[in-house]
């Protein structure tokens, strides 16, 4: 991204001061969201989301594994970030890692729960196929193609959309005959089962900037910024999972109002989702 | 495995062995980059993004009579059938990089732009075999979108030969059976080889059958970018209310 002058600095805080922002949102407006389905055919479940110039594609992919010694009725989900050198000339060779990171670290934090799993957006039980053998290991992968602001909603948007397109493979098992053996497992080529995403919570960024707070924001608001919170909300409108980012010092009273700003635009979010989702469904079937 | 149906002469995907697989390129995908590009040839699906001319990064790279062209070529995850684990950086992502840069190299007319470097960034989003020709293929449409000045666009197809056919536009699973596989880029108006790969071994003159089948493949594919990129021009003309 090119430097900010001062005066297009200024011109960016006063806009926002003013509930009017450089592109004419207000300040807890997001940006149109266009999302499609199924753009990767080898993966179980894929969607590519695009938040203005933010563009994100998330791929899932089902293989077979060794449960947790530790859970071993529940399946393993991992997810991994990967930001494209397409998206910035400065994600090039290994330059991206540090992002990819504090992304992948994020949406885990958010989506998967505590150690235990307890808490977890993604029903891990259901993942189980033999309990203490087979499982289910999700891999979800995400990749950055490009990018203007607000990573980890685009993010948290795409894998929950593409976790709605994900069909698990059926499985039949042969438990063989003594209980040391290792199960036979045969994997329906043709049958599948679609994973239920009711509880999967969307990530809502609120960024601070001067005394403002804004949803969604471009890059240049964000070099903007003094703080960012982002809180992953439930349908429920319970927080699943809390990160804060920026140097600036945050009273406590100002962070909860920001978390109360995120549950209030998260409805919204949540039904510009589901409708999506469903256009894309139909568009997809028909 | 009868890669070419002896009665009908089709191949596993239903082509005919000179057909090249559907291909569908469209400029502007990545809206931060100076330009960019998406480049389909069949289901290998890749984005290149042009940042540049700029300032040299690495100052002790820079030369004083010409543009640095520097590449990077990187796989995503999911986009093999078997889930890869690291993205780039693997020596086989390492030469494609330079093979790339190299073919573009050729016809970038890097003596206008003096003390400054042109990144080409390519994504591969889905591979089926080709990668290396369709990443060559939106990199020049990325470079055009650009404005980056060229001599010539630079197009790569690939063919090869099974069951004593030369057949044009490899998929992955005909990349796989053990033929040989020809790689071939050219300056398309000025009829130059700028790229020649081929691994495995072939007679001297089913070679050049498969070379030239290659450069026909080439020539169709640059007849088709030059399409895409007059459509884009056309737009931008009528955008600016002539």
């Amino acid at each position: 991204m090119v430097g900010l002058s001062s005066g297009e600095k200024h011109f960016i805080r006063g806009g926002i001061a003013q509930d009017l922002r450089s592109d004419g949102r207000q300040r807890l407006d997001y940006r149109p969201i266009s999302v499609e389905v199924g753009i990767i055919p080898q993966a179980n479940g894929s969607a590519r989301v695009r938040l203005g110039a933010t563009d994100v594609i998330a791929s899932i992919k089902a293989e077979l594994g060794k449960p947790n010694a530790l859970q071993p009725d529940k399946g393993k989900v991992s997810i991994f970030v990967d930001c494209s050198p397409t998206a910035a000339p400065k994600f090039e060779g290994r330059g991206g890692e540090e992002l990819s990171s504090e992304l992948s670290v994020a949406l885990q934090r958010c989506l998967l729960g505590g150690k235990s799993g307890a808490g977890a957006g993604i029903d891990l039980s259901s993942l189980t196929i033999v309990e203490g053998k087979i499982c289910w290991d999700l891999y979800i992968d995400a990749l950055v193609v490009s990018s203007d602001g607000n990573l980890l909603d685009a993010l948290a948007t795409a894998i929950k959309v593409a976790l709605s397109n994900t069909g698990i493979p059926k499985v039949t098992v042969d438990l063989g005959t003594s209980p040391d053996d290792q199960p036979e497992v045969d994997v329906s080529e043709e049958e599948f089962l679609q994973f239920d995403t009711s509880a999967v919570p969307v990530i809502v960024t609120v960024t601070k900037v001067g005394r403002h707070y804004v949803v969604d924001a471009t890059s240049e608001e964000e070099s903007q910024m003094s703080s960012a919170v982002s809180a992953s909300v439930n349908r429920h409108g319970q927080i699943c999972g809390m990160t804060k980012r920026g140097g600036a010092g945050l009273d406590s009273s100002v962070i909860l109002d920001m978390i109360s700003v995120a549950k209030h635009v998260s409805e919204h979010l949540f039904s510009v989702i589901d409708s999506e989702i469903a256009a894309a469904e139909a568009a997809a079937n028909s | 495995m009868e890669f070419v149906n002896p009665l009908t002469g089709f191949r596993l995907d239903g082509r005919r062995p000179n057909e090249m697989r559907h291909i569908r390129g469209e400029i502007g995908v990545v809206a931060n980059a100076d330009g960019s590009a998406m480049f389909e040839m069949g289901n290998t699906k890749v984005i290149a993004a042009v940042y540049g001319p700029r300032e040299v990064q690495n100052k002790s790279q820079q030369l004083s009579n010409q543009a640095l062209v520097q590449c990077e070529y990187s796989m995503a995850n999911f986009s093999t059938g078997d889930r890869m684990r690291r993205p780039k950086g693997d020596r086989r992502s390492t030469e494609i990089s330079l093979v790339i840069r190299q073919s573009l190299e050729a016809s970038v007319l890097t003596h206008l732009m003096p003390r400054s470097q042109i990144d080409i960034f390519v994504q591969v989003l889905q591979a089926d075999g080709g990668t290396r020709s369709a990443c060559i293929n939106a990199a020049t449409m990325a470079l055009a979108d650009a404005g980056i000045p060229m001599c010539d666009l630079v197009t790569s197809c690939s063919a090869g030969y099974l069951c004593t056919t030369p057949l044009l536009d490899l998929n992955y699973v005909e990349d796989s059976a053990g033929g040989p596989d020809v790689t071939v880029g050219l300056l398309a108006k000025m009829d130059k080889v700028t790229l020649l790969q081929m691994d495995a071994k072939l007679p001297m003159d089913i070679f050049e059958n498969v070379m030239q089948l290659a450069i026909e493949g080439c020539k169709a594919v640059a007849q088709y970018i030059h399409e895409v990129l007059l459509e884009n021009t056309k737009q931008l003309e009528s955008r600016r209310g002539k």
